[in-house]
């Protein structure tokens, strides 16, 4: 049966909502669509100011895993995990969720001992985790050179089952569909210019499109963070870097894993059209500016052919950027702001995208019923001053 | 593309010679509280146009030095 009904509209925004959402992407989408769900607060509006999935949401190299290294947020990666493997069915749309596995390689003793650390910590916090020697590697993944010849020879590593690949944009477009279904307005080309604010409380938002009022206002910026959160007049701890990323042409089915060196910090997976997806690579300066080097495509090309020598003569078919608003710690900054009404979703780096349902759902609860859920009560932004970091070492950090 | 910056010693170098210093801060004085020097040391102003920031000359000549940049485009800004 054709579909002739339309999965979503935009609409113009109205004057008054009970919550508005500042970002159309997967954080913002997902925390609409959770407060309608979830909280029955139908008057909810999302505004983007280019297309939903401008930013990292259509950017990211579209890997979910849960072996992050601390305990403190490592329940929000497991439940985003789990809420992956039910939206399909919930949204009524394919999200090509593939629970392919992780493979992580080591390449000296000190970064086998990181991963056995790390091993420890999920075990205990019930992660299938299993870590591997150079010859169950090649074993688990043929084409790898895990040989001595290598310029830097693997070391060991780990197959960290609960883990794979969405496909982003589905998940943009299923989070779209069911926000719309659920009565969510999504107003695109509303740029926010303004956060008004009486009384040490949040009263709505002034933007492209006129003022707009709410008791509630939800900022999932994206690596824009620190500029929509200048208009409440607060500083972020943040800095926003670029990361690169790029696509080799389509080839046979060859790599059932995600791929990570903790070395080389590069991901490499094959998505199920056949291209192979390489990126990970921050450029160690702050950028707004969205572009691509010839450093970061030989240095990469350079890094996977050390891993996978067979691939040489791929021909490269794309490469892409995308901003991520990176914190000291290598954690997000979740919660509420020092102004009443105001909530924030940000600091989230290059490591959003996997956690994006986890978040829009925590961020729906904790808006709708003013009490923290536990999963993300050690991500406030108080953190900072009170010196109580949630040191995320795993994070490549430039 | 990447971009060059002014090195005051070696002229103009590729950008990935360099380490990235972050925006330049006013130092909390001794008497500030623990609350102003965290703030001082994890947040940004995180700027979207020109601001003033810290460059390391890693691979060249080892200095320290200031300069303007333009971070929504990378334009270095002469004084």
């Amino acid at each position: 049966m054709a579909q002739t009904r339309p999965l979503w509209q935009f609409k113009e925004p109205a004057k008054t909502y009970d919550v508005i959402v500042i970002g159309g992407g997967l954080h913002g989408l997902a925390a609409a669509y959770y407060l309608a769900k979830d909280h029955k607060i139908k008057r909810v509006a999302v505004l983007e100011r280019r297309y939903p999935g401008f930013g990292g949401s259509g950017r990211n190299t579209e890997v979910i895993r849960a072996n992050q290294r601390a305990p403190e947020i490592l329940p929000l990666y497991v439940q985003s995990n789990q809420l992956w493997n039910s939206l399909s069915a919930e949204l009524e749309w394919n999200l090509m969720v593939w629970m392919k596995g992780l493979v992580g390689l080591a390449h000296s003793e000190a970064g086998l001992n990181a991963m056995r650390m790390r091993h420890e910590t999920q075990t205990r916090m019930g992660i299938e985790n299993h870590l591997l020697t150079p010859a169950e590697l090649k074993k688990l993944v043929p084409a790898l050179d895990a040989s001595d010849r290598a310029a830097i020879p693997i070391h060991g590593g780990y197959f960290n089952p609960p883990g794979g690949q969405v496909r982003h944009d589905a998940a943009v477009w299923g989070l779209s569909k069911g926000a719309h279904r659920l009565g969510v307005d999504l107003c695109v080309g509303v740029e926010v210019t303004g956060i008004n604010l009486a009384d040490g409380r949040v009263q709505g938002v002034e933007t492209s499109k006129g003022a707009i009022a709410a008791p509630v206002v939800h900022m999932a910026p994206g690596g824009y963070s620190s500029q929509v959160a200048r208009l409440a007049g607060l500083t972020l701890p943040v800095v926003t870097l670029p990361l690169q990323a790029m696509v080799t042409e389509p080839i046979r089915p060859f790599l059932d894993q995600v791929i990570v060196s903790e070395l080389y910090f590069c991901y490499l997976q094959q998505s199920l059209k056949g291209d192979l997806i390489m990126g990970a690579h921050l450029d160690p300066w702050q950028s707004f500016k969205l572009y691509n080097t010839f450093e970061f495509s030989a240095e990469q090309a350079y890094f996977i052919l050390q891993l996978f020598p067979d691939l040489a003569n791929l021909k490269l078919m794309r490469s892409w950027s995308g901003l991520c608003d990176m914190t000291v710690d290598g954690c997000p900054v979740m919660g509420r702001t020092e102004i009443e009404g105001l909530f924030i979703d940000a600091g989230w780096g290059y490591f959003g995208f996997k956690a994006s349902p986890a978040c829009g759902k925590n961020m729906a609860e904790y808006m709708a019923t003013g009490r923290c859920p536990e999963n993300i009560k050690s991500l406030g932004l108080e953190r900072f001053y009170e010196g109580r970091m949630v040191p995320e070492t795993y994070i490549a950090r430039s | 593309m990447g971009f060059l910056i002014p090195c005051p010693n070696c002229g103009l170098r590729d950008v990935y010679e360099f380490k990235f210093g972050g925006e330049v801060k006013a130092q909390p004085g001794s008497e500030a509280d623990l609350k102003a020097w965290r703030h001082y040391l994890y947040f940004n102003e995180n700027l979207s146009g020109v601001q003033e920031e810290w460059w390391y000359h890693t691979a060249g000549c080892g200095d320290w030095f200031k300069l303007k940049r333009d971070t929504a485009t990378n334009e270095i800004i002469e004084d």
